[in-house]
């Protein structure tokens, strides 16, 4: 990995309104080349507005952020030249084919018409959308759509790709699909920096993560450091009327169901036992991203220790 | 950023905005073309000849430019808030300018067929000469370019409305300034009331090009008048929009 792709200094975004939204509290982070960041938060957590100020759509309060050591403040012409942009929710033009979107948005960013024509040649292959290129995106599925504008990203020259929730409304194959181009675009030394509240695609495909939350980072770093800031290592599922045992250990309920937090794997293996013997079902695995998500955020509130 | 590459990506979102549309919905332009004559199938039944028909055929070439224009506005719109290829265009190393005359030429380049059908009717009825055509053509882009900005102007002011509000407003922009106002009829039917052509962009060229015709007899001082106002209120137009357009939002 090499260093500065992109780097924000305490970015701050406050939408002045009816009411003030303080959307950005001082975000700072950095992504290399040759490496996919991810941002991950619950909707509303800024996330979308820090990749809108880092693209250079919206101007930042305060703070200022560099993508190839350019200025999205004061250089914005400068850091266009580098990069490329899925943005949130977006929907395909229906009279476009896949080969127009990669094409035409190849040549729009300065590339020659042969190059483009091989760059979109690829692109729609890592999306595979290469056999279905000329057909009109009105006919593809919702993710062979998603894939298509997609590749309006990959056939770019750009180092660094921001793509805003890419995947949401996709099924796990057509989901895999992107994941695979992405990481094949980072092998080859581009920037990628993605937002999801996806918990799998964050585990799955980042190199490090920023959990965001109320317009502040709240953790960041590599997918073990994260998961080692809560001291639970292990947690229990059991299914049924569960009885809590012992004062010290976390519960959370979920309905008839109750997810036991544990620090160690033997803790976890006697409690399972137990259970056992209670009748009930259970099983043991290691936290996920997704518990230590909830208890980063504080978003569940449902404990009964 | 480079006066070619900026010329370049404004002709490339033009044809990405029409050539798709052109190439698989051809009926469109057809529907162009009809919306247009409208007026002139009715000049037809219940005129009492003349050169009535050639009056429509005016109004015909000016309402295809002119809807073309109010058309660029609603565009502009629909791709910023569905499609969001505008969204994407911001973070490229493309030209604001490149963008907004790209949008406001495709429609342009789908009401071309019409033009040359209709101008093809006027050069056959003799109107239509290379000595009128060197004031027509100026006068249509200059009409074009008024109708857009303003379609930029209520797609600017307007940004938060929806489309169903946009797309009525654009309907009423038409009739208010195509159909209502002197372009399909000579403005000498209007009488005393005969300067309310000049204040309106499309009437106004409709009575420049008539002039041009010498189906309108107007002093040279009144020429110069006319195209002065035109340029003014496209220039007008253009400052707003510039004032209130954000390409990068604060």
């Amino acid at each position: 990995m090499e260093p500065g792709a992109v780097k924000s200094v305490d970015l701050c975004k406050t939408y002045h309104g009816k009411d003030e939204i303080e959307a950005l509290r001082g975000v700072s982070i950095d992504v290399s080349k040759g490496e996919l960041f991810t941002l991950l938060g619950p909707n509303g957590a800024g996330k979308t507005t820090f990749l809108r100020i880092i693209s250079t759509q919206l101007l930042a309060s305060g703070g200022d952020a560099y993508v190839m050591g350019h200025s999205v403040t004061s250089e914005a012409e400068e850091v266009r030249e580098h990069i490329a942009v899925v943005p949130q929710d977006v929907a395909t033009y229906n009279n476009f084919t896949p080969w127009e979107y990669a094409y035409y948005f190849a040549r729009l960013r300065g590339i020659s018409s042969s190059e483009a024509k091989l760059k979109a040649q690829e692109a729609l292959r890592a999306v595979d959308l290469w056999e279905l290129r000329d057909r009109m995106c009105q006919t593809l599925s919702g993710g062979e759509k998603r894939r298509a504008i997609i590749a309006s990203v990959l056939s770019s020259n750009a180092d660094v790709l921001m793509l805003d929730e890419p995947t949401s409304g996709l099924d796990a194959v057509a989901r895999r699909g992107v994941w695979s181009a992405l990481r094949e675009l980072v092998r080859n030394e581009k920037a990628i920096l993605l937002t999801t509240h996806m918990m799998e695609e964050a585990e799955m495909i980042s190199d490090r993560i920023a959990i965001v939350n109320k317009g502040s980072v709240v953790a960041c770093g590599r997918l073990e450091e994260i998961k080692g800031l809560v001291k639970e290592r292990f947690r229990v599922v059991i299914s049924g009327d569960f009885k809590q045992t012992a004062d010290h250990i976390e519960v959370v309920k979920l309905g008839d169901r109750s997810i036991v937090y544990l620090k160690t794997q033997d803790e976890a293996v006697d409690l399972l036992k137990a259970t056992l013997k209670m009748n009930l079902r259970a099983e043991y695995s290691p936290v996920t991203l997704e518990d230590v998500f909830v208890k980063l955020v504080g978003g569940f509130d449902n404990h009964e220790n | 950023m480079k006066i070619r590459k900026i010329l370049q990506d404004t002709f490339m979102i033009a044809w990405i905005k029409s050539y798709p549309d052109f190439r698989r919905n051809p009926l469109m332009l057809l529907l162009l073309a009809m919306i247009s004559a409208i007026p002139l199938f009715f000049m037809l039944m219940f005129s009492s000849g003349g050169n009535v028909i050639v009056h429509g055929l005016i109004g015909a070439m000016v309402s295809s430019v002119s809807f073309a224009g109010v058309m660029a506005g609603i565009q502009d719109i629909s791709w910023d808030r569905y499609v969001k290829i505008r969204e994407m265009i911001v973070a490229m190393p493309v030209h604001p300018a490149s963008y907004a005359l790209g949008i406001a030429l495709a429609p342009l380049l789908i009401s071309i067929p019409s033009l040359i059908f209709f101008g093809a009717i006027t050069v056959f009825l003799g109107f239509l000469t290379l000595e009128t055509l060197v004031w027509i053509v100026p006068a249509l882009i200059i009409v074009w370019a008024a109708m857009s900005t303003m379609g930029f102007m209520i797609s600017t002011y307007l940004f938060k409305s929806s489309m169903m509000v946009l797309n009525n407003l654009s309907n009423l922009l038409g009739i208010g300034f195509i159909f209502i106002p002197p372009v399909y009829f000579s403005e000498a039917q209007l009488g005393s009331l005969s300067w309310i052509s000049i204040i309106i962009p499309t009437s106004n060229v409709a009575g420049l090009i008539r002039s041009s015709m010498g189906l309108l007899p107007l002093s040279i001082e009144t020429v110069i008048v006319r195209w002065a106002v035109l340029i003014i209120t496209t220039s007008a137009f253009i400052i707003l929009t510039f004032i209130k357009a954000k390409w990068r939002e604060k």
